[in-house]
């Protein structure tokens, strides 16, 4: 094992097979890391759409409660009637839409297809370090996403106690009627955690012993550290989400009271077990899209990246904090109020790595010959976004004003501004990115322009207003705001919040088409279209089998040197000598 | 390869400044195909991919107990009376033996491994069988100390009492479990002579994987038990 | 600029308010300062012909200004809150009234202790949704649940404080005007959650002693429910 891992990273002269792959090996069950990565990202912008179309429902039922949603009259009884939702299919419908949107859209793209894709690539390697166990980590995935939408048809609807499933709620069946679509949410939970189990195992192997000669790790660039970050933070996070899931099962099924006072059990501990997880999870969510934008922002403004090292310790920091934080999630919990202090100021702190980031990120504008291309333009929007987002994190850290606004649209704008606006602007503008290196075409700009401005658009016009509604006391998770009087005259926003919502959905179709159009009829994609520096864009688009001819690429440099003196391009490539006079003295 | 006397101090810049180095660069990157000067040697890794993978692995299952742990201790911590009124104090001195039991298979595993090093065919099965051996032991003796708990009332439903003593030991009991098919899979494969004194990759990884979970015991031993 | 508070009737809720208009000014100033540098970046350092960007790998100097002073920022904001949180939250000053509320799916049942001032006993009444308290009072709330977590949500009073089966969780507040205002359940608690609500009426103190009078008519003494 040690030898053939030896043998692959080195520079030397290493016959690649080329034995020709049956359609299964190539396409199903491939083990080539390229493949799994598109396979990751095929999954995710599927269950995207349904995600999407769970969140239009909600937005429907919000601006006008109880009324017919066009198309779906086909949905029986006890779940809608007659084209109209009831309550606990409401309360199923955002579970469902979080939980998908979280573990099967961004987790999958940005940590599946991104991950896989680029590790290798972006290294120096030829495949992950364990190529079997990556193909398990998709297809245990596959499964776990195909269990998880098995939840919709069995009797008693799906899991309905909210994408945190606090308990009791959850571990009764009497409290919300629904039986086995819980149990189906926690064992799909458990086998996603099987399934990034091996994918971190494999990140961070191969990240720690696959890299290219004289690729060390103050030289790799960005969103590697970010992946290998976001890697532990999944290694150490979910085996506890395991654990608490696990427990609930127990509780539901075999009867243990872990959860339920009734038998001595305690029902925060549920949340305590759930946040330490959650909290971490919120970063991996962020953290691949912050070194995707590091990446973008660099190319286009062919600029280095201002303070590298800080950049990639202020990554460190946030993932080191992330474990000290959860509490903030339980000010309003009956936790000890003191306790609710100390997570108070941690969660203060967390905010000053991200500060650093956001300064270096304009830093590294500054003085920058910036192009404006579909990728740069989602680049910027997921750092301005970002920043929205999480500006509206010190609101509810400040535990004062959590009471306010906990539980209220002032959290679901927060949530929306860093997972929509950070990690899917970070997942649009990673895929037009990388869209020539994955599937050897370019992407329109044209059309991609247009997609970008819309969804920005749309986006704030969507969840900016939610902060409105935060601040006037609405409450997150409730089916009719029309039931509550002092709400009633916050209804003209649900109305333009939905019609946003319902635009923001319609402005995907041009990203459809131009993903499926280019892929088919894009133009044929250079091997360096953006002229990038880092390793991958020294492969072909896309890269074949083995990802490099018969030697290894070998790094000289940082992947940031753009514009340096004494070079005509504007940029130089990691593999480039950066002593010319030695090459003459070989 | 010529070694990597000539590029070394390449490597050794941070490779991040590019002022640090001669600013004599070729003219352009397309046109400069020149010869890469010879590689710097790639180091072995310091630690094997499947160890390392292993290690991974093991960190998993470790905040996976992490989190069992703290559910008991949430409860123990909070709890006046321990065993509650009416439960059934935990087997002392059978589980001090099974502990010591369970311990020395740690031990004789160590001996397999030290044997396979050698090139110690037989002395790597002996090893082995041994150590399966007393797992197995470990687990009938946990299995009949069960059986009497269940008799006397103490069951999965029993409070957080049970709940937390059939989870956190029942999990780590599982784990045995899986360690022992492990074990017998590698013994039969050592029995084909498939190890050699240089390559026993499969011997080291069942190797870190009983050392967890033999050193587990101890830890949940002294909560669960003694505490 | 934000009249979109619900109006503060509390004696905290002041502070509650500031704490947000403080860090509403904070973070609008830094949003404020950030997107207009940046747009102003993309405006000077856009692509033009013959120009080279500027090789630079950073400025120590001023990473570190940018890291201490948002530090310095927060850690002040910690210090502030901190003061509020422990008023609020940890510190219940000694109760006028005391009042249990239980949560139960879907109501929450509102348990007054009568004449005698202690919960349990025969003169104790229990209304479905209805939470009877005078103006200017300090009141403690005992909250309880009997099945999930539900939360108690006094928009206009700035309290918020979810109820948790198995414990008994203790929040006050004192109202400074009278009037009638909706309490909804803020945590999901199954499929009635989203109309769970229930009233509380503040009365001014001449109509609060009616409404004891009414319905302890036994009872001589006016402050029925006067803490111990
Ligand atoms: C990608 C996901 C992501 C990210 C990155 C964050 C980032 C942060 N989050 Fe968020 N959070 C969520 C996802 C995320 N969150 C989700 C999903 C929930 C809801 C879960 C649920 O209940 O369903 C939540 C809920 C949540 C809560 C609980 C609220 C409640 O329920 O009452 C809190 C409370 O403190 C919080 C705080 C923060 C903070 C302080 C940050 C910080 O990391 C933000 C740091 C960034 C900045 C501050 C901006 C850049 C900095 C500057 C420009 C410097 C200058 C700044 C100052 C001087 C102030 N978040
Ligand atoms: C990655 C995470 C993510 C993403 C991307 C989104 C995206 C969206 N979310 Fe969601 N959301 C969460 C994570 C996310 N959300 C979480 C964690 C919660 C908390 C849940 C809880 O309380 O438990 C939540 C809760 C939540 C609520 C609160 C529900 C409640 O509390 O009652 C609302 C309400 O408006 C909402 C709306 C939306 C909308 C309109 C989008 C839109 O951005 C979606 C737009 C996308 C599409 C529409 C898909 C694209 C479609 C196509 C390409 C097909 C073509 C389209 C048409 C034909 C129309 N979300
Ligand atoms: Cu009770 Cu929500
Ligand atoms: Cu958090």
């Amino acid at each position: 094992m040690a030898e053939s891992a030896v043998a692959v990273g080195t520079g030397q002269a290493v016959h690649v097979h080329h034995e020709e792959l049956g359609f299964w090996r190539t396409y199903v069950f491939s083990t080539d890391h390229k493949m799994i990565g598109r396979q990751f990202l095929f999954l995710g912008l599927f269950m995207m759409i349904l995600g999407g179309l769970l969140a239009l429902m909600i937005r429907w039922q919000l601006a006008w409660p109880e009324t017919q949603i066009p198309g779906l009259r086909w949905v029986p009884e006890p779940f809608m009637y007659d084209g109209a939702m009831g309550p606990e299919f409401y309360n199923a419908v955002f579970t469902m839409h979080a939980t998908i949107m979280i573990f099967f859209v961004v987790m999958p793209i940005l940590v599946g297809c991104f991950g896989n894709f680029l590790i290798p690539l972006m290294i120096g390697a030829r495949d992950m370090a364990f190529p079997v166990l990556n193909m398990l980590s998709f297809w245990v995935g596959a499964v776990s996403g195909v269990i998880m939408l098995a939840g919709f048809f069995v009797p008693g609807g799906h899991a309905a106690g909210g994408w945190t499933a606090y308990a009791p709620l959850t571990a009764v069946t009497q409290y919300t009627g629904v039986n086995w679509g819980q149990n189906i949410w926690c064992i799909s939970l458990i086998l996603l955690g099987i399934s990034s189990l091996m994918g971190s195992i494999n990140y961070i192997t191969t990240i720690i012993n696959m890299r290219a000669p004289g690729m060390t790790f103050f030289r790799l660039p960005l969103v590697i550290w970010s992946l290998f970050i976001v890697a532990i933070l999944l290694l150490l996070a979910l085996p506890v989400l395991t654990s608490a899931l696990a427990m609930l099962l127990f509780d539901r099924m075999l009867g243990t009271s872990f959860f339920l006072p009734a038998g001595g059990g305690e029902p925060l501990l549920w949340q305590h077990l759930f946040w330490f997880f959650g909290h971490p999870e919120v970063y991996v969510l962020i953290l691949p899209a912050m070194g995707v934008a590091s990446e973008v922002l660099s190319v286009f403004a062919r600029k280095p990246i201002f303070g590298y090292r800080a950049m990639a310790y202020s990554m460190i920091a946030i993932a080191f904090l992330s474990w000290i934080v959860w509490g903030h999630h339980m000010f309003q919990s009956g936790m000890n109020p003191a306790l609710a202090t100390s997570f108070m100021v941690s969660t203060m702190v967390i905010a000053v790595p991200s500060a650093i980031k956001t300064f270096n990120w304009l830093g590294t504008l500054w003085g920058g010959s910036i192009r404006f291309t579909t990728p740069m333009l989602h680049g910027l929007a997921f750092v301005s976004m970002f920043v929205i987002g999480g500006l509206s994190g010190i609101f509810m850290a400040s535990t004062p004003v959590d009471i306010f606004i906990h539980d209220t649209y002032f959290i679901v704008a927060h949530i929306h501004y860093v997972v929509f606006g950070g990690s899917v602007f970070g997942i649009f503008a990673a895929i037009a990115y990388w869209f020539p290196k994955l599937f050897g075409r370019m992407m329109n700009e044209t059309l991609g322009k247009i997609h970008f401005w819309l969804t920005f658009l749309a986006f704030n016009g969507t969840f900016f207003p939610m902060h409105i509604l935060g601040v006037g006391g609405h409450m997150r998770r409730i089916y009719n705001p029309m039931q509550y009087e002092f709400l009633q005259p916050l209804q003209p926003v649900n109305v333009f919040i939905t019609v946003s919502a319902l635009v923001l959905g319609i402005v995907q179709i041009p990203f459809v088409i131009n993903f499926f159009w280019s892929l088919f009829a894009g133009k044929k994609a250079e091997r360096n279209p953006w002229q990038a520096n880092t390793l991958e864009w020294t492969a072909p688009s896309p890269p074949p089998h083995g990802n490099w001819g018969d030697t290894l690429p070998v790094v000289y440099g940082g992947p940031y040197e753009y514009s340096p003196p004494g070079v005509s391009e504007d940029y130089l490539p990691q593999t480039q000598s950066r002593v010319p006079h030695l090459a003459a003295a070989h | 390869m010529a070694g990597g006397t000539v590029a070394d101090p390449v490597l050794d810049e941070s490779g991040l400044h590019l002022t640090e180095v001669p600013p004599v660069v070729p003219p352009s990157p397309h046109e400069a195909d020149l010869p890469p000067p010879s590689p710097p040697p790639r180091k072995e890794p310091f630690v094997s991919n499947a160890r390392l993978g292993m290690l991974m692995f093991l960190a998993f299952e470790a905040m996976f107990f992490g989190g069992l742990l703290g559910a008991f201790l949430v409860f123990r911590l909070a709890a006046v009376h321990w065993p509650p009124p009416g439960q059934p104090y935990l087997p002392g001195v059978v589980t001090w033996i099974n502990t010591g039991i369970l311990l020395s298979s740690g031990v004789t595993m160590r001996r397999a491994l030290r044997a396979i090093r050698d090139g110690n065919q037989s002395g790597l099965m002996n090893g082995l069988g041994v150590t399966a051996l007393l797992g197995a032991i470990f687990l009938a003796v946990q299995g009949g100390e069960w059986v009497r708990l269940v008799r006397y009332g103490l069951t999965l439903t029993s409070g957080t009492y049970g709940s937390t003593f059939y989870t956190l030991i029942g999990c780590h009991g599982v784990h045995v479990l899986g360690a022992v098919v492990w074990l017998l899979v590698i013994l039969l494969q050592s029995a084909r002579y498939r190890f050699t004194a240089r390559d026993h990759v499969g011997v080291q990884l069942c190797g870190m994987y009983w050392t967890f979970v033999v050193g587990l015991w101890p830890v949940l031993f002294g909560l669960v038990y003694l505490y | 600029m934000l009249s979109w508070l619900p109006e503060n009737v509390s004696t905290y809720g002041g502070e509650v308010d500031f704490l947000f208009y403080l860090i509403y000014y904070i973070t609008g100033a830094t949003f404020i300062l950030v997107t207009v540098t940046m747009l102003a970046f993309l405006f000077l350092y856009r692509r033009r012909e013959g120009r080279r960007a500027i090789y630079s790998h950073g400025n120590t100097t001023l990473e570190i200004i940018w890291t201490i002073v948002p530090a310095i920022i927060l850690v002040v904001l910690s210090f502030m809150s901190q003061a509020s949180w422990a008023r609020i939250k940890s510190h219940a000053p000694p109760g006028d009234v005391e009042v249990q509320v239980t949560s139960k799916q879907f109501n929450w049942e509102m348990t007054y202790p009568g004449p005698d001032g202690k919960f349990g006993t025969a003169d104790d009444l229990t209304l479905e949704n209805q939470l009877h308290v005078p103006v200017g009072k300090v009141v403690r709330v005992h909250l309880r649940s009997k099945d999930v977590i539900h939360s108690f949500f006094l928009p206009n009073l700035r309290l918020k404080q979810d109820t948790v089966p198995g414990r008994e969780i203790l929040a006050w507040f004192q109202a400074t005007k009278a009037g009638t205002y909706e309490i909804p359940c803020a945590e999901l608690c199954g499929f009635g959650h989203s109309g769970m609500k229930g009233w509380l009426y503040v009365h001014p103190a001449d109509e609060y002693e009616t409404w004891v009078k009414e319905r302890w008519p036994s009872s001589s003494q006016g402050e029925g429910s006067k803490g111990s």
